[in-house]
């Protein structure tokens, strides 16, 4: 019950900042150099279609108004047609958004458990070589720069030794071909996504690790550690049954600090790999300037870091009583 | 005049113990292998800065931007000429290297001297206000630290068109005060009930007075140590910035050379190219991470090694 | 034979400032169902003396000398094994409540089976939670509060289920830690009625330490004075608080307000603990002894047999006991 009511707060914090969000996305957009009409019409539509468009955003009516109008857009999904794609934005973010899920979350989730299981394995082995490697590892793939380790995984691994394919999260002979069956093509994709994956994954499960070492050490010498030993548990019990589940807790709430990094780093990921993510369409919007795209990219990204932010809280909130309970 | 009664402003002259702390502090410090380590890469980059004015002064082919090799005109490798090769227009990479040591100290020291400024004065003035200017502005920081800085100057540079090098240092400021202003509010709070601060309020000097002349000397000094090492963000947001494009065009940095090798197509073909930047980026921040976790153990006293307790 | 008996033990820290030395030459024995109290200032090596019993002295302490024989078996000599399984079934220790001695992310009467069911192999979990209700309803605490966690329970709850635990594998000696230290007054009269009660059925010797005095002579049948890492005074209550004899049991005593009694002025003790890393020859309390000769700084401590169950360490004692 208390869960529900921690969860329900923290849904309205998110929708004020996205208020906010939106409010100064908005304000930005009329506020920017040029013509605010140009922005949500495309230059190459023809007049007639250009006045219908307009009149549906609301772009001819004072300020006031069109507040309104993009408010209700927003709430619709009407964010209007890609320049580029000519395709609604809502269906072109739409097919995007898993995509980015697909390869973000098993990212993050991976490097959190990796991390975690072998920062607390370095803590064990504190100042012996296993410590050593594995905290001068964390610490080289924590430093390397995301789009940089990219290239060079895809210079090595699909270039020189051809092991996986340089772009893209499907093979088209795959996917188009009928007689592929589903696992055949879950297959394809996994294929595709180990290299975008390994990069996402190396660059944050370094800090996670080092996390959770410098918190075992912490934890190892509280009060309730004593206890155990006192109560004759095995010291392989006290450090994973007693030690490790508090040690872990700081670690949670530093994935979810470090989100706003992540995310950026997600959308390099994508790009560097050509993986059709959220991230990457917002980079190519950008440049392409197509704006409905790249404004509904924003909003969608930020929507996916608050609920990520979400999760996150939530999942500690589950895993520390003393906020449960 | 009495000279035995400390006036409050003389009182709070006292408390400079920094110079002090600042002599034991480097002791600690020279202890600390990861911070020797960090310092050393450090000063070798600052060395590439310094050096990156030398290479113009030699021949004008050498300057990274603009320089040409009358000779070449495509990506050699290694040379006598071009001791790092050349890139796609026959620009001389090693210039184009140590330069991007000077863009990446410009970048990361200024982006972190602007946050400590706005990080300092908010967080001061939320600790010393409390309650509702406290609470909007911390507020305020929440929603900021949620926000990804690189695609925020995305949308911006979408909208208002190319970014030159210090609007894009001035946006990522904007997005790194938050940090600063949590640490410098907690001291601040802390500080808020001393009595030399009581005593400057019995004395009539107003909030804006008491916050600069005598909460800030003491804030500013650990605040300016602990968020310079935190300048590691910024140059990896610059570097990723131009990597996608949208870096300030008439800047050579590391981030941009990596554009221009990827974009140019020779990632597969031009090791020499492609290596030295990503390193170069890799190794400041790495260098920057060990210098704040040496620094961490100097400031936190818990942190340092220690033995035994009884 | 006593159920517990130590001789000689000498117990020490590797600090970065050097070798301290916490605990001295302690000798004492402890007969089957009676409880021994500790008593000393801050640093004076009671806490570190019961660690040691139990040898859960953190990585940098050493016991260099000494024997500590529990039914007539040496502890040191055990191996990390036999110890680990003598903790809690042999020996069982009571923390602080103020202490985090309770894993705060695990529900307090799983933490309670958990000492149960890692010294009995046959028992099942069912049977387990069976046994931990029997030992809430023995120390007081409500059955439906059995599955909360420790951050919910007060801090007179908590040490209940402190008790409830050191009690759980029936342990021939429990090693109290200061129990009641930062209770409130009436909880902390509650509490030590409950261990007295607690060690009179079961017929568990104990060991207490704490800092007040006053405590120590209500609950334990002998009390034990530590300065500075050296036992003493040692004898049964009545003796050691109708006749004390160390300077420092003198001037402990005299530093209590008492309800009753005439009025005194409470003496506090002046000067400080003396440096255990390089601590003083001869007597350690001769700095701050009022009674204190040139004699004292030099010379072998020897224990003053003052009654057969009463003796203190004084280089001047014997002088003066057998002057008196």
């Amino acid at each position: 019950m208390e869960l529900w009511k921690y969860i329900g707060r923290r849904l309205i914090q998110i929708a004020i900042i996205f208020f906010v969000i939106i409010t100064v996305l908005f304000l930005l957009f009329r506020l920017a150099p040029g013509d605010p009409v140009s922005r949500m019409v495309d230059p190459d539509m023809t007049p007639e279609d250009a006045e219908h468009l307009i009149s549906q955003l609301g772009l001819d009516k004072p300020l006031g108004m069109q507040y309104l109008y993009y408010l209700k857009n927003f709430f619709t999904g009407n964010f209007g047609e890609s320049f580029h794609y000519g395709q609604p934005v809502i269906d072109i973010i739409g097919s995007r958004l898993p995509n980015t899920i697909l390869l973000f979350t098993s990212a993050i989730i991976l490097a959190a458990l990796v991390g975690i299981f072998l920062g607390k394995i370095a803590s064990w082995h504190k100042g012996e070589t296993t410590d050593t490697v594995m905290t001068i590892g964390a610490l080289v793939t924590h430093t390397v720069f995301l789009p940089w380790l990219g290239l060079i995984l895809i210079w090595v691994f699909a270039y020189k030794m051809n092991w996986f394919p340089i772009t893209g999260m499907l093979s088209e002979e795959v996917w188009l071909d009928p007689d592929a069956g589903f696992f055949t093509k879950v297959l394809d994709v996994l294929h595709h996504m180990i290299l975008p994956l390994t990069t996402l994954f190396l660059i944050h499960f370094g800090s996670y690790l080092l996390l959770m070492r410098s918190s075992m050490l912490e934890t190892l010498k509280e009060d309730y550690i004593l206890t155990g030993r006192a109560k004759g548990l095995p010291e392989k019990i006290i450090r994973n049954h007693h030690a490790a589940p508090n040690a872990a807790l700081p670690v949670v709430t530093s994935v979810g600090l470090s989100l706003a990094f992540s995310i950026n780093g997600g959308a390099l990921t994508e790009t560097v790999f050509t993986w059709p993510g959220i991230g990457r369409e917002l980079v190519m919007s950008v440049s392409q300037n197509d704006y409905p795209l790249a404004q509904a990219c924003f909003l969608l990204i930020a929507i996916v870091v608050l609920i990520s932010n979400l999760v996150v809280d939530t999942l500690y909130a589950y895993l520390d009583p003393r906020i449960r309970y | 005049m009495k000279t035995d009664i400390e006036t409050p402003r003389k009182a709070h002259l006292k408390k400079f113990p920094w110079m002090d702390r600042l002599r034991r502090g480097w002791a600690i410090y020279k202890q600390n292998l990861l911070g020797k380590i960090g310092l050393s890469l450090l000063v070798m980059f600052a060395l590439m800065a310094l050096c990156s004015f030398i290479p113009p002064l030699i021949d004008k082919m050498y300057q990274p931007m603009t320089g040409v090799d009358p000779e070449i005109t495509r990506s050699t490798g290694p040379s006598f000429r071009h001791w790092l090769g050349t890139d796609f227009m026959g620009r001389d990479i090693l210039s184009q290297l140590l330069a991007g040591a000077r863009v990446a100290f410009l970048v990361g020291v200024s982006a972190a001297f602007m946050s400590i400024v706005m990080g300092t004065a908010i967080g001061m003035v939320a600790g010393y206000m409390g309650r509702f200017v406290d609470t909007v502005l911390m507020r305020l920081a929440d929603m900021i630290m949620v926000m990804p800085t690189m695609l925020v100057v995305l949308m911006i540079a979408a909208l208002f068109g190319q970014l030159t090098i210090w609007t894009i240092v001035l946006i990522i400021a904007l997005f790194r005060w938050p940090g600063v202003s949590r640490v410098i509010r907690a001291q601040t709070l802390s500080l808020k009930h001393r009595p030399f601060i009581e005593a400057a309020r019995v004395a009539g000097a107003s909030h804006l007075r008491i916050i600069f002349r005598h909460i800030m000397p003491n804030v500013l000094p650990l605040s300016f140590l602990y968020m310079t090492f935190r300048v590691t963000s910024a140059i990896i947001i610059e570097a990723a910035l131009a990597f996608l494009g949208f870096g300030d065009p008439s800047t050579v940095s590391w981030g941009m050379m990596l554009q221009w090798v990827w974009k140019t197509g020779h990632m597969f073909k031009a090791p020499y190219w492609l290596l030295p930047p990503g390193i170069c980026i890799s190794l400041i921040t790495l260098a920057f991470y060990m210098l704040g976790r040496a620094m961490d153990e100097v400031l936190d006293p818990r942190l340092r090694k220690e033995a035994g307790s009884d | 034979m006593a159920l517990l008996d130590v001789e000689n033990l000498s117990i020490g820290y590797h600090t970065q400032k050097g070798y301290l030395h916490a605990v001295g030459g302690v000798s004492f024995s402890l007969e089957e169902g009676k409880s021994l109290g500790f008593v000393g200032e801050s640093g004076c090596g009671k806490t570190t003396l019961g660690m040691a019993l139990m040898r859960l002295l953190p990585p940098n302490g050493v016991i260099r000398d000494g024997r500590i024989l529990l039914d007539g078996v040496d502890l040191l000599q055990k191996s990390d094994e036999e110890m680990r399984e003598i903790r809690w079934q042999k020996i069982a220790m009571i923390f602080q409540a103020a202490m985090n001695a309770l894993n705060p992310v695990h529900r307090v009467h799983e933490q309670i089976a958990e000492a149960l069911l890692t010294h009995n192999a046959s028992l099942d979990k069912r049977e387990a939670y069976e046994q931990v209700e029997a030992l809430f309803q023995l120390v007081g605490i409500p059955k439906d509060r059995m599955q909360d966690y420790p951050h919910q329970y007060s801090g007179g709850m908590k040490q209940r289920a402190i008790i409830a635990m050191a009690l759980a594998c029936k342990p021939s000696l429990i090693i109290a830690d200061e129990p009641t230290t930062a209770l409130d007054v009436i909880v902390q009269d509650q509490i030590l009625k409950e261990i007295i009660n607690l060690q009179k059925e079961f017929g568990i010797s104990m060991i207490f330490i704490s800092h007040d005095i006053a405590i120590v002579a209500d609950v334990c049948h002998d009390i034990g004075i530590m300065y500075a890492g050296n036992l003493v005074e040692l004898g049964s209550r009545e003796a050691v608080f109708n006749n004390p004899m160390h300077p420092y049991t003198k001037a402990l005593l005299s530093s209590y307000p008492t309800l009753t009694g005439e009025k005194s002025r409470l003496m506090p003790i002046p000067g400080e603990t003396p440096n255990l890393i390089h601590p003083p020859s001869g007597c350690r309390f001769c700095d701050r002894c009022p009674a204190a000769k040139a004699t004292c700084k030099t010379g072998e401590a020897v224990w003053v047999k003052i009654s057969p169950d009463h003796k203190a360490l004084c280089y001047q004692c014997g002088a003066v006991c057998r002057n008196e």
